[in-house]
């Protein structure tokens, strides 16, 4: 056993698409029975490397060994027969499916003349839920009609009835409630001499499950680390690319009496469960939420993308309604929304018309749009999200995805709202990016203007926020100020609802 | 059926939906709306036109609707899958000129026609699918320039309606057996079944999850690329099967006899409650579609409608029958989320 | 960078780290080339040079009067064109351009016929009839969610038979002067359909690219769901870009009526592909967000050249019919996004 081939083994693995290299001379061993982790930042590769890994797409280089005979699957189910599956954090579910339909394509049980039989599929499906204890999904039940963390871990369970030499998770937990579920289970596989890549931007979890981690960043391999001799602050470097970028926290400048720019007066519905909050002028205010606490329905309520059934929206001190995104926009909030390809970008428009747009009326004359007004608005635009004016002219959909953002950003801005609400507006840009939109965002405040932000990542939250609120169960669980906001305790109150709510209060309160 | 919870052990669940959830699918269904519609005309129809039971009418109105309803069967398969097929009036016409220029009688004749028509319909959506699956170009965009070649073909071969369909396709096949059961229904029937079981394969099942979600089909394993393709294979087949039925009802030739099907097979698909946007409805309630389509044109004529005006009734029963199953479907899938 | 950095943040600049993720950007000018700028010089390009090399088939051919004839020929598949590639562009499709062509000429000659003093006002009369039925097409789309092909087809299918039962089923009537002449008369001996034709390009252009509303249609086109985050009303939007669809058909209609001096009920049925085809061999995505009508313009000038060119050849009807198909075919397969990727490329060096 002691000569024996590595599970798996990448060797010097490439991918680009274009002119983008998405994944460079990325090299990976996995023994049988570990838990090995990868780490990185939103762009940084993880998924390419996942959707290499599992067949999805072939890379343009680099060799793949699975117990040192060469692995090369051409499509997912390829992959599948050799004993690889993958758990995908797009989750991979077709809504008009039945749980059992889901778990066993494409190859479902037959019965008479070899035609599919419901009933065998449906029997087969009941015991691969029993057996990874989700006893409570009925194996006919719509996959529509089930919960996104019940789809996330059929979409795991699928995985691993599949997984008999390499299971990859991508992102597991995002929409997971019970961690201890999957962690068990992980155990469980790996026992089985399963080798398991687990990829995740959560160190905590990283830490419960794995010993040894593949750091990648912008496409390459910067690591392979030990997890006992690194410690957090180390990991993090090798992820960011430098060691400081935590600290720094925003300097309060904003005089704690100036008028609050939007109140929420025990807002309900689209989910909602009575919030209540506001954001004075030139203030930010973060908003941490763990997945699905109502963040997405306050933020789509504020701009009238969801209906409010009862509570009061004051905007300025002025009461409205949002009826939708142009209202909301007029009376002077601005939506930076979470996708940025499917509710962001104009693919087919040059990044200045992309800018410019939800405003185009005002920067025409007579319903005409002047280029020449329209680039200059553009650029004045762009200057406060450091992008680069070269871009203007390109369509957007030709930028990179930092690029892209901060012209949503600029777009935000440029509408001459009051108060931006920002949902996750980091998410998948690179480190440089995403100094600039810091930047972009403080001098907003500093101007006057409010923010309502929410961050999946709390870092943002511990260093941009003046205020911090914690969604939990679709209402204001917690309010921390200044110093107090903190990641430990953020962390806590996040998910400490039903541990040790009490002490979460006293930190609150220090 | 939403989950149960209950900590039982896994065969507690029930391994196939009850008597009532599956009555209160099909209602829910487009399937379920279009057999209501049609019996509602039916009776209608009955009303104004004493006629209306006997088995010459329900011959008349099976071969009027046989074609139009093996075309809606293929463009089904189509739709289901996300796409559009225009090339359904290409095919059509040009199996019905080549019938009518090149007519084979006898039985072995028709045998042999058939399968011409089946093969140039193949032909044809072998064409469509690869052009939309492997050089991925937008279905409506593609099979628009193959229909109109197949127009152009129909033309070459016979520049203006005339020629003579086989006897014995045209006699024959449009009698009745045993004195009540119409032949052309037959074929029709054998659709149904074939359909049936393609349901219950993974082409059926692949047709449905493409249609509702290339990604995850392509990430569950499915061969996004064949069941496209299959799709259309299959699709083209049904419009060379619709091209004969066509054939052997009119016994004559004309190459512009496919160019109403194409506004009337996605008439027809819709009626029958399936989504244009893919991954939802049936290749059943499709046929009954057709069917209620040319049963609405009787019941016009019966209830002294003037013939000018019977478009104006076809158009609004679509959007109504449209309009009803959004609003079903929202509500069923609005009970179904909670 | 002046207000981006007060004296309160504490932020350092950006470093241009980024540069290795931003390996896409090429250079300037070869970005500013949009596809649609690069169909539209080919699509031209192969119609001249069509027109040119007509000459060695027929010596009637590649001449001035040959030209106005595509022109005219062409003059009725662009305004109406014109249409289909706005309501294409928002991701629609309109079934209903043969029926309004249709009742554009059906009301244009039987209305005109019986207050032959009154045709100028009355033109602007039918064209608004035209718009409405246009507008119940939006709002089936808009209001009711009905699919565009679904909802144009209805109103067609509902149009059709109206302008049957108005006609009682034979159209009567002749065009007004003011449409034969535009049709047919000259002004210092320039056809005055040429002239129209280019106000006609120019205002088409101007709408869809130079517009606010033009704008909008093309982001309600890229992404609609990105068009109603980002604050653009895409309901009145796309009601208005099935209005102005149907006035153009109905337009066209009349038309045509001035042409023939006189409507027929299947007037219509022969420009509902063709105004598809002009529209996707003209480069635009037929599922919406790109395009520009001059493109379009050369689509449904190629295809109107191709036809006379090779109905002067004597070739019979089916095989010009299978050789649009294959032109349609080839366009598409040239004009997929890769080929662009490719010329760019190219150019870049």
């Amino acid at each position: 056993m002691s000569v024996s081939p590595p599970r798996l083994q990448a060797v010097a693995v490439t991918k680009s698409y274009g002119a983008t290299t998405a994944l460079e001379n990325v090299s990976l061993d996995l023994a049988a029975g570990e838990v090995h982790a990868v780490l990185g930042e939103n762009g940084a590769g993880k998924s390419t490397l996942v959707k290499i890994l599992s067949g999805v797409i072939a890379p343009n280089s680099g060799q793949m060994r699975l117990d040192g005979a060469v692995y090369a699957p051409h499509s997912i189910l390829h992959a599948r027969q050799a004993g690889v599956a993958t758990a995908f954090q797009e989750l991979s579910l077709a809504p008009n499916l039945t749980v059992a339909e889901a778990l066993l394509l494409p190859a479902m049980k037959r019965g008479a003349f070899g035609l599919v039989s419901p009933y065998q599929t449906a029997r087969a499906a009941a015991e691969i839920l029993h057996r990874y204890r989700l006893d409570d999904v009925s194996p006919i039940a719509g996959i529509a009609s089930l919960s996104l963390a019940h789809r996330q871990r059929l979409e795991i369970a699928r995985a691993m009835h599949y997984a008999e030499k390499v299971l990859i998770l991508d992102e597991p937990t995002a929409a997971l409630t019970d961690v201890e579920w999957l962690f068990d289970l992980v155990r469980s596989t790996t026992a089985a001499g399963t080798a398991v890549l687990y990829i995740s931007h959560r160190l905590a979890e990283v830490r419960t499950l794995c010993k040894q981690a593949t750091v990648l960043r912008n496409g390459r391999s910067v690591a392979s680390v030990g997890l006992s001799d690194a410690s957090d602050a180390d990991i993090f470097e090798l992820m960011v690319g430098r060691t400081e970028m935590a600290h720094g926290r925003r300097t309060h400048s904003f005089a704690r009496e100036t008028r609050s720019a939007l109140e929420l007066n025990n807002v309900t519905g689209a989910k909602l469960k009575g919030v209540t909050l506001d954001v004075k002028e030139g203030e930010i205010v973060g908003i941490a939420a763990l997945e699905g606490q109502g963040q997405r329905e306050l933020f789509r309520t504020l701009v009238g993308l969801d209906k409010a059934t009862s509570g009061q929206i004051l905007v300025g001190g002025k009461p409205v309604q949002p009826k939708s995104p142009r209202h909301a926009i007029a009376a002077g909030l601005s939506f930076l929304p979470e996708e940025r390809k499917v509710e962001g970008i104009f693919s087919t428009l040059s990044t200045a018309a992309n800018i410019v747009l939800p405003v185009i009326q005002n920067i025409s004359r007579t319903g005409f749009v002047w280029p020449a007004l329209e680039r200059h608005s553009a650029a004045r635009a762009s200057e406060g999200v450091e992008l680069n004016p070269r871009y203007l002219d390109f369509r957007i959909a030709d930028l990179s995805g930092g690029n892209q953002q901060k012209a949503l950003l600029a777009r935000a801005m440029f509408t001459g709202a009051r108060t931006l609400l920002l949902y996750d507006p980091t998410r998948g840009v690179d480190v440089g990016t995403k100094q600039a939109i810091y930047a972009a965002i403080q001098a907003f405040a500093d101007r006057g203007g409010s923010v309502l932000l929410y961050s999946s990542e709390l870092t943002e939250l511990t260093r941009l926020a003046d205020r911090c609120l914690v969604l939990y169960g679709a209402r204001i669980f917690e309010q921390f100020t200044g110093e107090a906001i903190e990641e430990r305790a953020l962390v806590a109150a996040l998910t400490g609802h039903s541990r040790d709510p009490a002490k979460s209060k006293r930190e609150a309160a220090a | 059926m939403s989950i149960l919870a209950t900590k039982a052990a896994a065969t507690s669940h029930r391994l196939a939906p009850s008597m009532p959830a599956r009555a209160k699918a099909l209602l829910a269904s487009g399937t379920g709306i279009i057999i209501v519609l049609y019996i509602i005309l039916y009776g209608l129809y009955s009303i104004w036109d004493p006629t209306a039971l006997t088995a010459d009418t329900v011959l008349n109105l099976t071969n009027n609707a046989v074609p139009l309803a093996i075309a809606a069967a293929g463009q089904t398969l189509i739709v289901l899958s996300r796409g559009f097929d225009l090339s359904v009036a290409g095919v059509i016409s040009l199996t019905n000129v080549i019938m009518a220029a090149y007519p084979l009688d006898g039985p072995l004749g028709a045998v042999e026609s058939l399968a011409i028509c089946l093969a140039i319909g193949g032909v044809v959506g072998l064409v469509n699918g690869f052009l939309v699956a492997v050089l991925r170009l937008q279905s409506i965009a593609a099979t628009l320039a193959t229909m109109i070649i197949c127009q152009g073909l129909s033309l070459v071969i016979l520049d203006a309606p005339g020629g003579t369909v086989a006897d014995f396709i045209s006699y024959d096949l449009t009698d009745v057996l045993f004195g009540v059961i119409p032949i052309s229904g037959l074929f029709v029937a054998a659709v149904v079944v074939l359909w049936m079981i393609c349901r219950r394969t993974a082409f059926g099942t692949g047709l449905y999850v493409v249609g509702a979600d290339e990604t995850a089909a392509h990430l569950s394993g499915i061969n996004v690329k064949r069941v496209r393709i299959l799709s259309f294979v299959i699709g083209g087949m049904l419009y060379g099967l619709a091209g004969f039925m066509l054939s052997a009802q009119t016994a004559t030739g004309n190459p512009n006899a496919g160019a109403s099907f194409l506004m009337l097979t996605f008439a027809a698909v819709a009626l029958g409650g399936t989504s244009l946007s893919g991954g939802r409805g049936s290749v059943i309630a499709s046929i009954i579609g057709a069917a209620t389509l040319m049963l609405l044109q009787k019941v016009l004529f019966a209830g002294g409608v003037s013939s000018f005006y019977t478009g104006i009734f076809q158009g609004v029963v679509l959007v109504l029958a449209v309009v009803f199953g959004n609003v079903v479907t929202h509500f069923v899938e609005r009970r179904g989320a909670t | 960078m002046t207000e981006a950095h007060p004296p309160g943040a504490t932020v350092a600049p950006a470093p241009r780290a980024q540069r290795q993720t931003e390996r896409v950007a090429d250079n300037r000018r070869t970005a500013r080339l949009r596809p649609e700028t690069i169909t539209a010089v080919c699509v031209f390009g192969i119609s001249i040079l069509l027109v040119l090399g007509s000459r060695f088939v027929s010596p009637a051919l590649g001449s001035w009067d040959h030209v106005n004839t595509i022109i005219l020929l062409a003059s009725f598949l662009i305004v109406v064109a014109f249409g289909q590639g706005i309501v294409i562009m928002i991701g629609g499709l309109d079934l209903s351009v043969p029926a309004l062509i249709t009742l554009g000429g059906v009301l244009t000659t039987s209305w005109i016929d019986a207050s032959s003093g009154m045709s100028l006002p009355l033109i602007p009369a039918i064209l608004l009839i035209c718009a409405c039925i246009g507008g119940i097409s939006g709002l089936g789309v808009t209001l009711l969610r009905i699919p565009p092909f679904i909802m144009t087809m209805a109103t067609g299918i509902i149009t059709a038979s109206a302008a049957l039962g108005l006609t009682s089923g034979t159209p009567r009537g002749a065009a007004p002067p003011i449409l034969t002449a535009l049709m047919k008369a000259s002004w210092i001996g320039i056809p005055v359909i040429l002239l129209f034709i280019l106000a006609f390009a120019i205002l088409g252009s101007v709408l869809q690219g130079r517009t606010s509303y033009g704008r909008r249609l093309t982001a309600i086109g890229a992404n609609p769901v990105a068009a109603h985050v980002a604050g653009i009303a895409v309901r009145s939007s796309v009601l208005i870009a099935y209005m102005l669809s149907a006035a153009a058909s109905g337009f066209a209609g009349m038309m045509l009526a001035g042409y023939a001096n006189g409507a027929t009920l299947r007037m219509g049925d022969d420009y509902l592909l063709p105004s598809i085809a002009a529209v996707v061999i003209g480069g635009s995505s037929i599922l919406g967000g790109s395009g520009s009508f001059v493109a379009t313009i050369g689509g449904a000038i190629l295809l109107t050249a191709l036809s006379t060119v090779i109905s002067a050849l004597g070739i019979p009807q089916g095989w010009r019919t299978v050789i649009e198909g294959s032109i349609i075919l080839i366009a598409l397969l040239l004009l997929r996004e890769n080929t662009f990727a490719f010329l760019r490329r190219r150019l870049a060096r």
